[in-house]
């Protein structure tokens, strides 16, 4: 069944201060109502400042990574959204006309950015609102119908919000900080937009679930009517806020109190030139510039940090080894540890060290692993870490007595090896490693086995 | 003539009167005269101990502000920390201000002092005085006549010489159609000239704070205080050098000054033949009379009544009962509530072709027109209000009470800066001169008004 699925994405700016006064943004760090002022708060007589500058640089930039055109030189209205609810103090929402227009995602069309400013938070069960929020700027991304599976929207939700954290323009904090709307239509039925989703994993289970109503309401012969509905995170399910005929009327005018924006040619230029470059294109740059496979540019783009950290190592070292190491060993490390590349304190020329000596045969890929993961707790140089570690390279004459000692108290498994059974020398090769303690290479330790054992050819 | 404000501040200066005697009988004879004239809301209790503080600095010679020891009205839509901004309003009956709007700020720099908040036309919809929740104002010039509104306190503190001078706010006439029957100074200055942070809204792109006063001396004094640019709003000029008193000449020769045939059209005879003769007079004092075309002029008031009722209708979505303790359609007078819903009618999605819009296309033609006008002349002068005003209490239609602006109306749209002088009196009520300026032309319609006065 074909099938038809759109994005409406917001994600809070990351700007010190709101989008149309000089309160403090930190609204997650202070008490409530503390972070607060009579433009926030929408006190008579109130009149907005003029739109935060960083704000919409921040949105000009993220259109530019979505690839959009920025209208420039064109007056950009800000809109008043009319709505009643208790979180909005003014009894409308300042919207603005798009700062960005056609752009392009992983083959979806990106319709519009435009900037929003965030209502407060208001709390039903309390009766109460905090006015914290309320004023912080947002941006809003809307794409054109263009996914056609939750997998699809799903893999194409994971991208956008790798692209603006990429961007380092929006609230690292992006589960709470991104709210998206999602459309869905189901061929023969009628347009459905799910509200309140707070992450890609509730947007993957929303569609989910709307795809499944739909479709059955539809072979039971039934219309699927135009509607919003509303994501309950908690039962995984969609319930039904309001049908078109009763839809809102936000009776949209320009703010009479802020001149409309205008962008000029030399200003997106400038923001250009200096912004970020987005994952997708980084990834092909990767894999062109340094030869690497597609797959470790794909995991080494997936935060901006970690590229940044793989491009000043593939300098000094071979880019290969380098993505090899960057894909497995240091995604794994980062992994266990449930850290972002953003997090870690080592420089680049301690990976570049470390690989060095891989490289030199100077210690084994294991060793290597095993200081990798004391780097991360603790940057140093990786020859001390060897050192710490008791890791150096084994002596000959010490690896020679392990042999020899692991042969001589393992007389069944020796025989077993003789008798033909090749996982009887990995018995013994792991009884080696376990009493060096990984100091020796596995394959020099096969071969000294198979030597002691079967004597020299 | 035109001396009253300038020989007050010059006795406070050379403590001939303190600033506490001054506010004590300001106080005085508001207690006296307000239960009669109902200009003012509620007193600000604090006047005596700003007074006695500029007295201090008086005593001691020390440099006072321009506004030293003046007893200062402010009309109850601006905000004046820790006094009530009722906007003559039940909605707002207990709204105690948490912040002074920009224009208080600069009047209190100045050691301006503040008497209390007038009465006004409730959230500054009408034209009559008469729609306040606290009771309608008398007009002291013309006792038993409406003051005219919105600033309807404001006029008829200043008329009565309870304040010296008072601050108003102006969207389609609100300053200068009660200057007009109060027969008091009052100036629409050039939107953008003056903040409005802190004024609370009645359209947003029309609204614009303004002075009255007894003489041009003093509107041209307060509007220097509250005039310039502020860079905490938005939709302000860029003006940061503000002086107009000392621009104010006895003569008005070189001065081109338009007037136009469409004002005769509108206006009731009577009040004409006081206009012609100004408009002699002011030919009198060397200025050169040229008529203007305003064709479209009084389609400017459906345009106005249908984009100020959107804006309205806007500015009113905050008061919904969560915060103030009322909703406004719940405690509002007829008039506030018929503007509020019919800009909820007229901004729905269906029709905004068939009213907003086109009514911003019509505000386009009357800016384009009044421009146009402007340019062959320094300042157009007419008639303010083009009818006498009723007596309290009579019932009048909306459109017989909309009819009022037809000639005030026109300045709001096109942003241009407007004053009223007092020209003459028709059975014993004022009639007041308008004299419309270009953008930041508020220097020249001072002059303009200024030379009248000195000369009339």
């Amino acid at each position: 069944m074909k099938m038809l699925i759109g994005f409406e994405v917001h994600q809070q700016l990351n700007t010190d201060r709101k989008m149309y006064c000089d309160s403090p943004t930190n609204y997650q760090d202070v008490p409530p109502n503390t972070n607060v002022c009579p433009i926030c708060t929408g006190m008579p007589g109130s009149k907005p400042m003029p739109p935060n500058e960083r704000a919409v640089n921040a949105a000009i930039e993220i259109a530019l990574l979505f690839g959009c055109r920025v209208i420039t030189d064109e007056l950009i209205y800000i809109q008043r959204k009319h709505y009643d609810y208790p979180d909005l103090p003014s009894g409308y929402q300042r919207t603005s006309l798009p700062i960005g227009i056609n752009g392009e995602l992983q083959g979806v069309r990106i319709r519009e950015v435009h900037m929003e400013e965030d209502p407060g938070q208001y709390d039903p069960t309390l009766g109460t609102v905090d006015y914290n929020r309320s004023g912080v700027p947002l941006v809003e991304i809307v794409t054109e119908p263009d996914m056609h599976s939750p997998e699809e929207a799903r893999k194409f939700l994971r991208q956008l919000v790798r692209v603006l954290e990429y961007s380092g323009k929006v609230r690292p904090e992006a589960g709470g900080a991104m709210r998206t709307d999602t459309n869905i239509s189901l061929e023969g039925g009628g347009r459905v937009e799910v509200k309140n989703i707070n992450s890609v994993k509730g947007a993957y289970r929303a569609i989910k679930f709307e795809i499944i109503r739909q479709k059955s309401k539809l072979e039971r012969g039934e219309s699927v009517t135009r509607e919003t509905r509303a994501f309950l995170e908690s039962q995984k399910i969609t319930v039904s806020m309001r049908v078109k005929e009763l839809e809102e009327d936000y009776r949209y005018i320009p703010d009479p109190d802020i001149f409309p924006l205008i962008i000029d040619k030399a200003r997106v230029e400038a923001i250009r030139a200096s912004m970020v470059e987005p994952p997708y294109l980084r990834e092909q740059r990767l894999v062109k510039q340094y030869g690497i496979e597609s797959t470790a540019a794909s995991v080494i783009v997936s935060e901006r940090e970690l590229a940044d950290l793989f491009e000043a190592v593939a300098k000094e070292i071979d880019p290969k080894l380098a993505a090899t190491w960057f894909r497995t060993k240091l995604k794994k490390v980062l992994n266990y540890m449930k850290l972002r590349a953003a997090d870690v304190k080592f420089t680049p020329e301690h990976i570049v060290d470390l690989l060095q000596m891989v490289d030199d045969c100077e210690i084994t890929p294991e060793q290597g692993e095993l200081i990798l993961r004391q780097l991360v707790k603790h940057p140093n140089d990786p020859r001390k870490i060897l050192q710490e570690l008791g890791l150096d390279r084994i002596k000959p004459e010490e690896l020679r007595a392990a042999i020899n000692g692991v042969v001589s108290a393992n007389p069944d498994a020796v025989r077993d090896y003789q008798a033909g059974r090749e996982e009887a020398l990995h018995f013994l090769a792991g009884k080696v490693m376990k009493l060096t303690h990984g100091r020796a290479d596995a394959r020099k330790i096969i071969e000294l086995l198979r030597t002691k054992i079967m004597g020299e050819k | 003539m035109g001396e009253v404000t300038k020989a007050k501040l010059e006795a406070i200066r050379n403590l001939d009167l303190s600033a506490v005697e001054n506010i004590q009988r300001a106080l005085e004879n508001l207690s006296k005269l307000n239960p009669r004239i109902n200009a003012f809301i509620g007193p600000n209790p604090d006047a005596i101990a700003q007074a006695e503080a500029i007295d201090k600095k008086l005593n001691r010679g020390e440099q006072v502000g321009k506004l030293a020891g003046l007893a200062i009205g402010i009309k109850s839509n601006i905000n004046v920390k820790g006094l009530r901004a009722t906007c003559a309003s039940k909605t707002l009956e207990d709204y105690v201000s948490t912040y002074d709007a920009e224009v208080i700020k600069r009047i209190l720099n100045e050691d301006g002092i503040i008497i209390g908040m007038t009465n006004m036309d409730e959230f500054a919809c009408g034209s009559s005085g008469e729609t306040s929740a606290f009771g309608a104002t008398d007009n002291p010039a013309a006792s038993g006549y409406i003051p005219g509104g919105s600033s309807s306190g404001s006029a008829a503190a200043t008329s009565a010489g309870i304040s010296d001078l008072c601050l108003g706010s102006d969207t389609g006439g609100s300053i200068r159609n009660p200057a007009s029957h109060c027969g008091v100074v009052g100036v629409k200055p050039t939107y953008g000239l003056v903040p409005r942070q802190g004024l609370i809204d009645l359209a947003m792109s029309l609204d614009q704070i303004g002075p009255f006063a007894p003489d041009v001396y003093g509107a041209a004094l307060l509007l220097e205080v509250i005039g310039g640019f502020n860079p905490n709003e938005c939709v302000m000029l860029d003006v940061r050098e503000v002086s107009y008193v000392d621009k104010l000449k006895e003569d008005l020769r070189g001065m081109r000054i338009g007037t136009s045939q469409k004002f005769r059209e509108l206006t009731d005879p009577r009040i004409m033949k006081i206009i012609d003769s100004a408009i002699e007079k002011l030919q009198d004092l060397g200025a050169e009379i040229i008529n203007v075309e305003l064709p479209h002029l009084e389609k400017g008031l459906p345009s106005y009544y249908l984009i100020m009722s959107v804006e309205f209708f806007s500015a009113t979505r905050k008061f919904d009962g969560r915060k103030y303790g009322k909703r406004i359609e719940d405690v509002c007078g007829d008039e506030v509530l018929r503007r509020i819903l019919r800009g909820r009618y007229i901004s729905r999605k269906e029709y905004r072709g068939k009213y907003y819009q086109r009514a911003l296309q019509v505000r386009t033609i009357i800016r384009e027109e009044l421009m146009a006008a402007l340019k062959k002349v320094d300042v157009i002068v007419g008639p303010t209000v083009p009818k006498l005003p009723h007596k309290l209490g009579t019932s009048l239609t909306p459109m017989e009470m909309y009819a009022y602006d037809y000639l005030t109306i026109p300045a709001n749209l096109a942003g241009v800066c407007g004053g009223v002088i007092k020209a003459g009196e028709l059975g014993g009520i004022p009639v007041g001169l308008q004299v419309q300026g270009k953008v930041l032309g508020d220097g020249e319609m001072l002059r303009v008004l200024h030379a009248y006065e000195v000369n009339a």
